[in-house]
C-alpha cells in the first residue's frame, strides 16, 4: 500500500531525472512527426484494437489509469495514486484533477462533450461500456475478474457491480479473487477512458473513425491506406519538469506504407519520414557507427543514417508441438537440442535476438538467469531420436506450419536446414495466418510457429495464458499442454499477492515447463527503431516502438 | 444503334446476377473464420460467438445468400469485419486514387505507345525502330514490382528527381512512377500493335492511291493509315483497362498508393469477406458497363461492323 | 466484345483447307523471320536447361553454405558462385537454374489447364447450340467480367495453403474463357461450311468431322495464344509471390527469388532479386517472340495478346 505508492514515486523521480539527463538542450517547440504505419490500421478505437498498428495511434490520443515508464516499471498516468486493500481485492484509485477530454478535433469541429473534465463517473461508464455484452469488445475478458462481470455479461445484472466512484476523483474497482498483475492489465491500451457523449454521437462502429479521448495528441483525419493525421491538444494536462507545456509537437502523421521493406526504407532515406524500422537488410549500414549510451539496458548507435536503438522486447518465439500428436517427450527435447539458435540468429536476424533459454523473456519478473534450457547438441539429439526410434532408415517426417510473412519464411528455412543436419525432413507449409490460428487451436497441426509479446509485465500472462490446461485453444495454449504439476503452481502464483513468492512458483513452473519441452525454443524478442539525428527526447519502450507516446519527443530541426 | 444498346444492356443482367452468384459462393467455402481473426491470438470463445452470430456467419448458407443479393440490389454491400466501415464508402474512399493512376498509365501508355508505334512504323527497319521495338520487348517482360522498384531505386534514391512515395496529398509528382510502372506493359503492347497494324495498312491497296493521288506522306499517314490501325489500337486499350485494374494491385503495394488493389490485398490477408466480395462485385460491374461502352465504340470506328 | 470477336474468328478461317501446304508454308515462313527464331531457340533452350538442370548446376539449389562459413552469405557474383549467393549461401545460379523446371511447368500446366477446359467448354457450346451454348456463353462473360488478377488471387485463398498445383488450376480456371470463344467460333464458322455439308451429306460422321476439319482449325490459333499467355503466367507467378501468394518455400521459382530479395535491392546486394528477375524476362521476351513468330507464321489475326 504504501510501499507500492513509494515505489512509484521513485519510478517517477527516476523518470524525470533521465529526461532531465537527456534535454541538455531546451526544448523547441513545432513541427510534425512523420512516422511509418505496416498497415491500415483496423481500430482507432482502444476498445476493439488487438493489434500493435492500432495500438501505435491510440497510444496518442487515449489514456490510461497507469502506464509503463520506457525502462518497464509502472507509473501513474491519469491516476495519480492507488492502494490495494489487505485481501488484494479492492483497488483505489486516486485520479489526477484538470484532465480534459479533447475540446475539439478535426480540423477545429467542437466535440460533443465540449473538453470538459474527466471524472471517476467517466470510468465508471468506461468500464461498463467495454464490458457492455452489446459492445463485444475482444478485449472485455481481460478483467474477467471485476466483480459482478458475470452478472452483467449474462443478462443478471445491467452494469458492472465491481466498478464504483466514491467521489469525483476517486475511483474504487473490486475483484472477486487476488490477481496481483491486474493494475498492469490496466496499463493495457483498451482501458482508457472514453467521453460517453462521443461515443454515443457516432456511435460504436463509426466512434472508431472520429475518436476522442485525453492525449497529448487530437484525431485530425484518417485517410484510408494513406495517412492519419493527429494534432497537438493544447489543453492537455502534462507539463515538463520545467512547466513546459506539453507536446511540444505541433502533429504526428503516421504515413501507412505496406510491408515495410524496401518502400518505407526509400522513404526513411528521402526524409520522408523520421523514423523506420530496419529490416535486415539495412542492419548492418545502420548499426556500423558509434555505440552510445542514452539509457541503460538499451543500445543506440549513431551513423550517418540516425540513431538506432535496440531494445529487449518482452516476447518470445517459439515452435509449438502439439504434445497430443507428438507424445514423445524425447523426440521434442531432440529437436531442441538439434537446433544452433546463435548461428540460426547470427545469420538470419543478424544476431538481433537472445536464444531463448525457456519461457520466460529477460524483462519479465520472475527470468531465471540460471536456466540453461536447451544448447546446441547435434550428438545427444540423435541419440534421442535413437533411443525414440528413428535413425537414418526411418528418419523422423514432420512439418512445421507457419503464417506467410517473409521474416517466418527467413527463419523456417534455417531451422529446416538444421533439422536436416541431425536427420529429420522437416516440410514447410505456409499459409495465411486465420488458417493458421483456426487449425492450430483445433490440434490439427502438429507442429507450428508462434510468438507471444506480453500484454503485462507479468509470469502469469506467459505461463498461465500459454501452458496452462485451463487455456487450451483460442485462449493461449495452443500446445495443449497438460501437466497437473504444472498446473497447480501457475495457479497458485496467479492468486498469490507475495511477489517473491510468485517468482518462485514461476521458476519452479519454468522448469517443468522446459523439461516437458512443449515447444521448440527460438528466441526472445528485441524490438527496434531507427530514428532522424534531429529528433530529440526519442525513447525507445519496453514493449517495444509500438508503445512508444510522442508527447515528450521534440524536433531540433 | 439504340437497339443494339438496349440489347446489349439487357444480355448484361444474367451476367451480373451470374458475376454476383460466383463472387458469394467464392467466398462460402473458404476456411478460416474472419471472427476468429477479430479476436487477436489470444481470444475468448464467448466474444467470438457473439462476433460470428453478429455478423450472421451462424445462418444457413442460403440464406446468407438471399440477404446478400437483397442488400447489394439495396447497394448496401455490408460493414467490413476488420474495421467495422460501410462497404461501399471504403469502396468509394479509394475509387479515386486508382481512377487517377488508371487514367494517367492510360493516356501515358496511349499516348507514348501509339507515337512509338507510328514513328516506327513510318520508319520501318532503322536504328530507332529496333530501339523503340527492344525497349517494348522489355517492356512487356519484365516483372511489374521489380520495374517498380528499379525505378524508385533510380530516381528517387540516385537522382533524387522523386521526392517521395504514397499519395502525396494528390500532388503529381507523385503520380509519376506509380504510372510509369503501370503503363510499361500497355505502353510497350500499344507500340507493337500500333506499329504492325500501321504496317498492314500502308501496304494495301488505297493507301498506294491516296499516294498516287500526291496527298503528303503526313495526311496518308494520319488520315488513312492511322485511322484504320485504329481499330486493334482500341481493342487492346479495352483489354488492357481490365488488365490494369490487376496490375493496379501490385503497383499500389510498391508505392504505398491508396487505391482499390491494397483494399483487395488486405481484405484478402484479413477474410474480410465484406468487402472482398463488394470489390469483386464492383469491379466487375465497372468491367460489365466498360466493355458495353468499347462494343459500342466499335461501331463508331468501323463501319464495317454491322449489328442486327 | 462478342461482335469484334467473332469478325476476328471468321477472318482467322483460312480459305483453303489446311493442310501440308500450310504447314510447309508456315514453316518456311516462321524460318524466314529471325526474332522468331530467337524466341524458339531461348524457349528451347530453356527447356533443355530444365531437363538436364541437374548437370548443369554447380550446386545443390537447396544446399545453404552459409552455416559452415559465414561468408558464403550474400556473397557476390564471382567465378565460383556466377550469380552470387543469398542470404543463408544457396548458389543463386543453381537456384536458377532449377527454377527453370518451376516456371516452366507453372506455366506449360496452366497452358495445358486453360486449353483443356476452353477447347472442351467451347466445343460443347458450338457443337450443341442451343441452351448449352447459352449456358456457356454466359459462363464465359462471367468469369470474364472478372479482373484477371484479383479473381486469380481469390481463387488461390480458397485454400488453406498454396502450392503449384493450385497455382496452376487457379490460373487456369480464370483464362480458359478465350481459348473457349475461339473454340465456339470454329464450330459456328465450320457450320456453315460447304464443305462440312458435303462431308455431312457423304456420310461422315460427327467425329470425323470434328477431327478433319474443325480441329485444325483451332489448332493453329491456340497454339499462338498459349505460347503468348505461357510468358504472362511466368510474369504472373512473379506478381503472385511478391504479393505473399505463392509457391511455397523453399522451391526455387523465380518470382520467390525476385520478391524474396527486393528488400537487397537496396542496400547494395542486388544479385538476389536482379538475376531471377532476369531469368523471368528471358523466358517471357522467349515466349513472346516464338509466339509472334507463330502467329505471323500460320497467318492467325488475333486481338488477344495476352
Amino acid at each position: 500500500m504504501l510501499r507500492r505508492t513509494t515505489r512509484l514515486l521513485l519510478a517517477l523521480a527516476l523518470v524525470a531525472a533521465m529526461s532531465g539527463f537527456a534535454a541538455a538542450q531546451a526544448p523547441k517547440y513545432g513541427g510534425i512527426w512523420y512516422d511509418a504505419l505496416p498497415s491500415n490500421p483496423p481500430h482507432l478505437d482502444p476498445v476493439f484494437s488487438t493489434d500493435t498498428t492500432s495500438a501505435e495511434v491510440e497510444y496518442q490520443i487515449f489514456e490510461t489509469l497507469l502506464e509503463y515508464a520506457p525502462d518497464g516499471t509502472l507509473q501513474p498516468l491519469l491516476a495519480e495514486s492507488y492502494e490495494v486493500s489487505e485481501d488484494g481485492l479492492t483497488f483505489t484509485f486516486h485520479l489526477r484533477r484538470g484532465v480534459h477530454f479533447h475540446a475539439t478535433t478535426e480540423g477545429g469541429t467542437p466535440t460533443a462533450n465540449g473538453g470538459r473534465e474527466v471524472t471517476a463517473h467517466d470510468w465508471v461508464w468506461t468500464f461498463n461500456y467495454i464490458t457492455d455484452p452489446k459492445t463485444n469488445s475482444p478485449r472485455a475478458y481481460f478483467v474477467d475478474m471485476i466483480k459482478g462481470y458475470e452478472e452483467y455479461r449474462n443478462g443478471e445484472a445491467d452494469h458492472l457491480a465491481g466498478v464504483r466512484a466514491l467521489d469525483d476523483y476517486t475511483l474504487q474497482i473490486e475483484i472477486t479473487y487476488p490477481f496481483a498483475p491486474f493494475v498492469q492489465v490496466l496499463a493495457y491500451n483498451t482501458f482508457s477512458v472514453l467521453p460517453r457523449e462521443d461515443v454515443e454521437k457516432w456511435g460504436t462502429a463509426d466512434f472508431n473513425f472520429h475518436p476522442v479521448g485525453t492525449g497529448p495528441f487530437k484525431f485530425e483525419e484518417w485517410r484510408q491506406d494513406d495517412v492519419i493525421r493527429l494534432s497537438r491538444n493544447e489543453n492537455y494536462w502534462m507539463k515538463d519538469e520545467d512547466g513546459n507545456q506539453l507536446p511540444y509537437l505541433d502533429g504526428i502523421e503516421f504515413r501507412i506504407i505496406p510491408g515495410g521493406g524496401a518502400t518505407e526504407w526509400a522513404e526513411y532515406q528521402l526524409g520522408n519520414i523520421y523514423a523506420t524500422r530496419v529490416d535486415d537488410p539495412y542492419y548492418r549500414q545502420v548499426t556500423a557507427g558509434k555505440e552510445t549510451e542514452i539509457r541503460p539496458g538499451v543500445r543506440t548507435v549513431e551513423t550517418q543514417h540516425g540513431v538506432f536503438w535496440e531494445g529487449p522486447q518482452p516476447g518470445v518465439y517459439y515452435y509449438g508441438f502439439n504434445v497430443e500428436k507428438i507424445t514423445d517427450k524425447r523426440v521434442r527435447q531432440a529437436l531442441n537440442y538439434a537446433i544452433n539458435r546463435e548461428a540460426l540468429i547470427n545469420l538470419v536476424i543478424n544476431g538481433r535476438a537472445l536464444p531463448a533459454t525457456g519461457i520466460l523473456p529477460p524483462s519479465i519478473p520472475g527470468f531465471n538467469p540460471d536456466l540453461e534450457g536447451y544448447t546446441y547438441n547435434p550428438a545427444k539429439a540423435r541419440e534421442l531420436l535413437a533411443e525414440a526410434g528413428y535413425g537414418p532408415d526411418n528418419p523422423l517426417e514432420l512439418t512445421l506450419q507457419y503464417n506467410t510473412d517473409p521474416g517466418h519464411q527467413r527463419i523456417a528455412e534455417a531451422i529446416q536446414a538444421q533439422l536436416k543436419a541431425v536427420g529429420v525432413n522437416l516440410s514447410l507449409r505456409e499459409v495465411e495466418w486465420g488458417t493458421h490460428l483456426d487449425t492450430t487451436e483445433r490440434g490439427e497441426v502438429p507442429f507450428f510457429r508462434l510468438g507471444w509479446v506480453a500484454d503485462y509485465l507479468d509470469a502469469d500472462n506467459f505461463l498461465y495464458v500459454l501452458l496452462h490446461s485451463d487455456n487450451i485453444g483460442p485462449e493461449g495454449n495452443y500446445s495443449r499442454f497438460n501437466n497437473p504439476t504444472f498446473d497447480m503452481l501457475t495457479k497458485a502464483a496467479r492468486l498469490s499477492t507475495d511477489e517473491e513468492e510468485r517468482i518462485r512458483l514461476y521458476r519452479e513452473a519454468e522448469k517443468i515447463a522446459v523439461e516437458e519441452a512443449p515447444w521448440l525454443f527460438i528466441y526472445f524478442y528485441t524490438d527496434h527503431n531507427l530514428v532522424k539525428p534531429f529528433v530529440r527526447n526519442y525513447d525507445l519502450p519496453a514493449f517495444g516502438q509500438y508503445s512508444n507516446k510522442f508527447r515528450n519527443v521534440w524536433l531540433d530541426l | 444503334m439504340a437497339r443494339y444498346a438496349l440489347r446489349r444492356i439487357v444480355e448484361a443482367i444474367p451476367v451480373f446476377l451470374g458475376v454476383v452468384l460466383v463472387v458469394f459462393l467464392l467466398y462460402s467455402v473458404v476456411p478460416g473464420d474472419p471472427a476468429r481473426l477479430l479476436a487477436g491470438q489470444r481470444g475468448d470463445p464467448e466474444t467470438i460467438a457473439r462476433i460470428r452470430a453478429d455478423w450472421g456467419l451462424d445462418r444457413p448458407l442460403h440464406e446468407q445468400f438471399f440477404s446478400f443479393v437483397w442488400s447489394a440490389i439495396r447497394f448496401d454491400l455490408g460493414r467490413s469485419y476488420r474495421n467495422n466501415m460501410d462497404v461501399l464508402d471504403a469502396i468509394l474512399l479509394r475509387v479515386p486514387a486508382t481512377l487517377e493512376l488508371v487514367v494517367a498509365s492510360l493516356l501515358l501508355g496511349g499516348v507514348v505507345g501509339i507515337s512509338v508505334g507510328i514513328i516506327s512504323a513510318v520508319r520501318q527497319n532503322t536504328f530507332l525502330d529496333y530501339l523503340a521495338m527492344t525497349g517494348a520487348v522489355i517492356g512487356i517482360s519484365a516483372p511489374t514490382f521489380w520495374i517498380g522498384l528499379l525505378l524508385i531505386l533510380v530516381f528517387a534514391l540516385k537522382l533524387g528527381w522523386i521526392p517521395g512515395m504514397g499519395y502525396g496529398d494528390g500532388r503529381w509528382i507523385y503520380l509519376v512512377l506509380p504510372a510509369v510502372t503501370l503503363a510499361t506493359r500497355p505502353m510497350a503492347l500499344l507500340a507493337r500493335i500500333t506499329r504492325s497494324a500501321m504496317l498492314e495498312t500502308i501496304r494495301q491497296d488505297y493507301i498506294r492511291t491516296a499516294r498516287a493521288k500526291g496527298l503528303s506522306e503526313w495526311a496518308v499517314t494520319v488520315k488513312h493509315a492511322l485511322r484504320n490501325a485504329l481499330i486493334p489500337v482500341v481493342t487492346i486499350l479495352g483489354t488492357e483497362t481490365a488488365a490494369m485494374l490487376g496490375g493496379v494491385v501490385v503497383t499500389e503495394t510498391v508505392f504505398a498508393w491508396p487505391g482499390l488493389g491494397r483494399l483487395f490485398v488486405e481484405a484478402l490477408t484479413f477474410r474480410d469477406y465484406p468487402i472482398i466480395r463488394g470489390q469483386v462485385l464492383f469491379l466487375a460491374t465497372v468491367f460489365i458497363v466498360a466493355n458495353l461502352i468499347v462494343d459500342l465504340s466499335y461501331a463508331l470506328f468501323d463501319p464495317r461492323i454491322r449489328y442486327e | 466484345m462478342h461482335a469484334s470477336v467473332e469478325a476476328v474468328a471468321a477472318t482467322a478461317t483460312p480459305e483453303v483447307v489446311p493442310g501440308r501446304s500450310l504447314w510447309s508454308d508456315a514453316r518456311r515462313r516462321f524460318f524466314r523471320n529471325k526474332l522468331a527464331v530467337l524466341g524458339l531457340i531461348i524457349v528451347v533452350g530453356l527447356v533443355l536447361v530444365a531437363i538436364f538442370a541437374p548437370y548443369i548446376a554447380p550446386y545443390d539449389p537447396l544446399e545453404q553454405l552459409a552455416w559452415e562459413d559465414f561468408s558464403k552469405s550474400l556473397a557476390p557474383p564471382s567465378w565460383e558462385h556466377p550469380f552470387g549467393t543469398d542470404l543463408y549461401g544457396r548458389d543463386i545460379f543453381s537456384r536458377v537454374i532449377y527454377g527453370t523446371r518451376i516456371s516452366l511447368s507453372i506455366a506449360l500446366m496452366a497452358a495445358v489447364v486453360t486449353t483443356a477446359i476452353g477447347i472442351t467448354l467451347g466445343a460443347l457450346a458450338g457443337y450443341f447450340g442451343g441452351w448449352v451454348d447459352s449456358f456457356i456463353t454466359w459462363l464465359i462473360n462471367v468469369v470474364w467480367s472478372f479482373p484477371f488478377l484479383l479473381f486469380v488471387l481469390a481463387i488461390i485463398t480458397i485454400f488453406p495453403e498454396a502450392s503449384l498445383t493450385i497455382i496452376f488450376i487457379a490460373i487456369g480456371v480464370v483464362s480458359w474463357p478465350d481459348i473457349a470463344r475461339m473454340t465456339r467460333g470454329q464450330f459456328l464458322a465450320a457450320r456453315e461450311n460447304e464443305y462440312v455439308e458435303a462431308a455431312k451429306a457423304i456420310g461422315a460422321s460427327d467425329f470425323i468431322i470434328i477431327f478433319r476439319h474443325i480441329l485444325p482449325n483451332i489448332i493453329a490459333p491456340m497454339l499462338v495464344q498459349a505460347t503468348l499467355a505461357m510468358g504472362s503466367y511466368i510474369q504472373l507467378e512473379a506478381s503472385l509471390s511478391f504479393l505473399g501468394f505463392g509457391v511455397p518455400p523453399p522451391t526455387p521459382s523465380w518470382g520467390r527469388m525476385a520478391s524474396e530479395g527486393q528488400n537487397y535491392l537496396f542496400s547494395g546486394q542486388w544479385w538476389w532479386s536482379i538475376m531471377p528477375g532476369i531469368a523471368i524476362m528471358v523466358t517471357v521476351l522467349g515466349f513472346n517472340l516464338l509466339g509472334d513468330g507463330l502467329r505471323d507464321a500460320l497467318d492467325v489475326r488475333q486481338q488477344t495478346d495476352g
